[in-house]
């Protein structure tokens, strides 16, 4: 699962997710793209279930960018605890989406297969996407 | 083909006045060059969509009128909305028809490799413009590149880009445009194994290392308050 190998806090604030996703808003590697259309916190699992989908569905042909990382981490008390006692253990990691931001990029494949490819991740993702190509921009 | 269009000089600056602008169907532009004072102007929507639907895109050199003057520009760079790819704003550069300006170019691939075709690779396209430099009316719609005779694991450079004569590449010769990938062999099963094993790790924290000399003070400091 995708996590930073260091961090320099272990516990982050929970902040705020307002505005648009004005940088990597743009197909910077790719002809192909996925991107979100509302804010989110995008999981590893997530990350990693909507890679490993896209991968599949192309056949292991053409080339796939990720870009987002998860470099949140998100605490959690565990069950059965009283409150108090100071901020829970990190449990998993995130990124912070915003809309506009592109989460994947596809290239080397047809676009009816990057479409039906990105169409099959977006159900593994709990916000709304959109495909986009360089053309259609 | 040549453009020409109407602005009208801007008087109202900031968020909300560009935000009255827009829902007008106009867009708030600057124009400017090196030496001048910047002219902050209004563009319509339609006029601007005309221009970037043209053969040579953002490179389209137009002519804008405003209080009696003509100017030949060019858009230099295009705001958009993320989501909606709305035009928000634009900056105009003013252009001198005999002075050598620099633009970039959209890069065209022509033909299908060897390596495609035949060896099942794929194309990756790494470097899809180039940075040139020439007179405005010689600015080309795009430079060409013939990827026929590639083959896998094979790629083209700048330098291997025909241009023609009246241009000069600003951009770095070694600098890759396209090359040939063989797909990547990927196994999920053993993966998603391994990334089970590697979810419980916690990552390191990095901590900031005091220098000796500092700890050293701080204890003599301790020491003379206790005195």
């Amino acid at each position: 699962m995708l996590m930073p190998k260091k961090v320099k806090h272990r516990k982050h604030h929970r902040g705020r997710m307002k505005g648009k996703a004005y940088r990597g808003s743009d197909l910077s590697f790719g002809e192909y793209g996925l991107q979100a259309l509302e804010p989110c916190w995008l999981t590893a699992r997530q990350i990693e279930a909507g890679r490993i989908t896209i991968s599949r569905h192309a056949k292991r042909k053409g080339k796939l960018w990720v870009r987002v990382f998860p470099w949140k981490p998100v605490t959690k008390k565990p069950t059965e605890v009283r409150m108090g006692k100071g901020k829970g253990d990190p449990e998993f990691w995130v990124d912070v989406v915003k809309p506009g931001k592109i989460i994947y990029e596809l290239e080397g494949v047809l676009e009816t297969v990057a479409k039906e490819a990105m169409r099959l991740a977006s159900h593994k993702l709990p916000i709304k996407t959109r495909f986009i190509s360089r053309e259609s921009r | 083909m040549s453009f020409k269009i109407k602005g009208e000089i801007r008087n109202v600056f900031g968020k909300n006045a560009s935000r009255r602008i827009r829902q007008e169907g106009m867009i708030p532009v600057i124009l400017y060059d090196a030496d001048t004072v910047s002219i902050p102007l209004t563009l319509n929507k339609k006029d601007v969509f005309a221009i970037l639907k043209a053969e040579t895109g953002e490179n389209t050199i137009f002519k804008i009128s405003f209080n009696s003057e003509t100017r030949n520009t060019m858009i230099k760079e295009l705001q958009r909305d993320p989501v909606t790819d709305e035009i928000l704003h634009a900056d105009l550069i003013q252009i001198v028809m005999d002075n050598i300006i620099s633009v970039s170019v959209p890069i065209v691939l022509v033909g299908e490799a060897v390596g495609v075709k035949a060896e099942g690779g794929f194309v990756d396209f790494v470097t899809r413009e180039v940075e040139i430099e020439c007179l405005p009316k010689d600015i080309p719609e795009q430079l060409e590149i013939d990827i026929s005779s590639l083959h896998l694991h094979q790629s083209l450079k700048i330098e291997d880009l025909s241009s023609p004569g009246e241009i000069t590449l600003v951009s770095d010769p070694n600098t890759v445009v396209v090359l040939i990938h063989a797909p990547t062999k990927e196994e999920f099963e053993v993966e998603e194994i391994e990334e089970e094993i590697v979810a419980e790790e916690e990552p390191e924290v990095i901590k900031k290392e005091k220098p000796e000399e500092e700890e050293k003070e701080k204890k003599e400091k301790e020491e003379k308050e206790k005195e």
